[in-house]
């Protein structure tokens, strides 16, 4: 267990050299000047020079690389044209908004997918699984932005249930009398038109996959014997088949990450939700060059440990899986 | 025991035998009975085929009057956003424009984008595939290393990367991007199922025979796989076509087409989508329509070509 998962951490390692790589590589071929992607035009040509020094813009393209990995390690990513500042700390400011939307999404979405997933695999045939399996292949093929947008249109313009945009509201975060409880809630209801779009989108995967797995447990031989033992019907259910169906979810997880981060990405954008996603696509269309560079290298990161994380806990989940 | 064989056999003497027909017309014509007989499947096919009528119905409204072209027609009446009427059965767009006729050239382009990223991702993952599970070794070990690298990046982020430094991005480059980085899942399918073919009998016998590599990959090798890859197909179509409707969305598409994503992109960017619902909803039911068409199709494809989903469903 211990060699699988060092082999694995040196996989990541390997791959994350190589995305480095290829991002600087990028750079430097791209049409028109390298240095004025890096160094902001606004800045006084003193200035300027210093950023070039720093960058090692003036040096061989050896040193250049070298530079920019220790730059990255150091977590170094230079000044944002857009906001004048550290790109370090714009990143650190939108990564826990981005945390907080999309943990919660994806574990809303799995736990309510499988369990609805579950039920539409036990009650094969019927209309409750039909009814299930049809609403999840449909949600599933919707187009995320224009969900978010008739969320927008039908919530919080037509019935004005709730906000527009945005992640709090500033007179309640300006108000010092106001409570962190008060400021929760603020939080909390700016969150749900958001959420809601991304759970519409996520759940109806999970539903899918784990009804098809649990399929194929009820049919092993354990499950025969369970019922042969007269167990209840719920007890084979939800602790002799499910736990065991749900394993092939805990992959899905892993591999449809990089699905989700695109939606992520969609959602804080036409929400307005201070993420990394939508500070990604805002860098992009200004010609943020470093800050760019750096929302994507930290999503690039975040998807490859995510990915160990769940090959790792599915060989701690299945003892059957041996690397 | 292929049926036809008994037949021949029990044929009385003097009548001359029917030709036995080929294997491949009779695994196509199972192949279409079982997926006639899936509803999805039939669905699917609906709802594509009305797609295609209206991708085909595009060249009318700019040859009956240039106003109704998609991107450079404007209404001179209008000029700008109204409900639907008479003259524009779809109402307009912001300055002017015919929605129907947009919406129309939207499934011109859903259907090129889709259908050629599709086929690209195809052939990069197929002969990736084929090479990685046939060679063996180090190659497959670093082919596939690669596709893992590949297959857990977000395309859309990486797309909008790349049309940060390389500037606006035309539909081919698009379709090109798309393909390159969505071959791995199809890669690690056919190199499992090229590995399993590598140990059958008939490809020892054509080694024996002295067929070289390349004979056997393309001659007895591909055709084995082709069906899987077609599979995969119709799910790329899918994920092409909404990944350059997100693009376009976020405004990064090709400027010179019309596609629906676009269409999604002026109507929130001009901040009409709480005035003109004529204009927000077709795009994105089209959109949705037209990927959960193909999704279907690909569903009972997958029923035609695994015959252990096709008993469970119709145990159900």
């Amino acid at each position: 267990m211990r060699r699988f998962v060092l082999a694995r951490l040196a996989q990541v390692v390997v791959i994350l050299f190589l995305i480095l790589t290829v991002l600087f590589v990028l750079f430097r071929l791209a049409p028109g000047d390298p240095v004025s992607r890096l160094v902001d035009p606004n800045l006084t040509p003193e200035e300027a020079a210093h950023l070039i020094r720093q960058l090692g813009l003036d040096q061989p393209l050896t040193t250049q690389y070298l530079l920019y990995l220790k730059n990255f390690f150091t977590g170094n990513f230079g000044y944002s044209f857009h906001y004048g500042r550290p790109v370090a700390e714009v990143i650190w400011e939108r990564l826990p908004n981005t945390v907080l939307l999309f943990t919660t999404a994806v574990v809303l979405s799995a736990l309510v997918g499988v369990s609805w997933g579950k039920i539409a695999a036990w009650y094969q045939g019927r209309w409750s699984d039909t009814a299930l399996t049809i609403l999840a292949l449909v949600t599933h093929t919707l187009f995320l932005p224009w969900v978010a947008l008739l969320m927008v249109w039908v919530f919080a313009y037509h019935l004005g249930l709730f906000p527009i945009t945005g992640m709090i509201s500033p007179e309640v975060w300006l108000d010092p009398q106001a409570g962190v409880w008060a400021r929760v809630v603020d939080v909390a209801w700016h969150m749900v038109l958001p959420l809601a779009t991304l759970f519409i989108m996520h759940f109806g995967s999970y539903l899918l996959i784990m009804r098809s797995a649990m399929l194929d447990t009820l049919k092993e031989d354990y499950i025969l014997t369970a019922r042969a033992k007269g167990l209840p019907q719920k007890v084979i259910r939800n602790h002799h088949a499910a736990p065991n169906a749900a394993l092939p979810v805990v992959t899905s997880v892993g591999l449809s990450l990089a699905f989700s981060i695109n939606g992520g990405a969609l959602t804080e954008t036409v929400f307005s939700w201070p993420g990394i996603g939508r500070e990604l696509v805002l860098a992009v269309s200004q010609n943020d060059y470093p800050l760019a560079q750096a929302a994507f290298l930290l999503i690039a990161t975040v998807v490859l440990l995510s990915n160990l994380i769940v090959d790792v806990l599915y060989a701690y989940l299945d003892p059957r899986i041996r690397y | 025991m292929p049926t036809w064989t008994l037949a021949y056999a029990t044929e009385p003497e003097g009548e001359p035998a029917p030709p036995p027909p080929s294997p491949w017309r009779q695994r196509l014509a199972e192949g279409w009975r079982v997926f006639r007989g899936n509803l999805l499947g039939r669905i699917g096919m609906v709802l594509l085929g009305l797609f295609a009528l209206m991708a085909l119905c595009s060249y009318l409204p700019p040859a009956i009057d240039p106003m109704y072209h998609p991107m450079t027609g404007v209404d001179p009446q209008v000029l700008h956003s109204v409900g639907p009427s008479w003259r524009h059965w779809l109402g307009t767009d912001f300055m002017g424009r015919d929605i129907l006729s947009q919406l129309l050239a939207g499934a011109r382009v859903a259907f090129l984008v889709g259908v050629s990223a599709a086929f690209m991702a195809i052939v990069l993952g197929v002969s990736v595939g084929m090479t990685a599970g046939y060679a063996g070794g180090v190659v497959d070990h670093l082919l596939m290393r690669l596709a893992d690298m590949i297959m857990v990046m977000p395309t859309l982020l990486v797309v909008l990367m790349l049309a940060a430094l390389f500037g606006r991005l035309n539909i081919w480059t698009i379709v090109l991007m798309i393909a390159l980085f969505r071959w791995p899942g199809v890669s690690r399918v056919i190199r499992a199922q090229t590995l399993s073919l590598k140990q059958r009998p008939f490809i020892d016998a054509a080694r024996v025979a002295g067929a070289s590599h390349l004979r056997i990959v393309f001659r007895h090798i591909l055709p084995n796989v082709l069906p899987l890859a077609f599979l995969y197909m119709t799910f790329r179509v899918t994920s092409a076509i909404v990944i350059e409707a997100a693009l376009a969305f976020l405004g990064f598409g090709d400027p010179g087409t019309v596609s629906w994503g676009m269409m999604l992109q002026w109507v929130w960017k001009t901040g009409h989508m709480f005035r003109a619902p004529w204009w927000l909803l077709p795009p994105g039911i089209c959109i949705s329509l037209i990927t959960l068409a193909f999704y279907m199709l690909g569903r009972a494809m997958d029923e035609v070509l695994d015959p252990r989903l096709r008993d469970e469903t119709q145990a159900g």
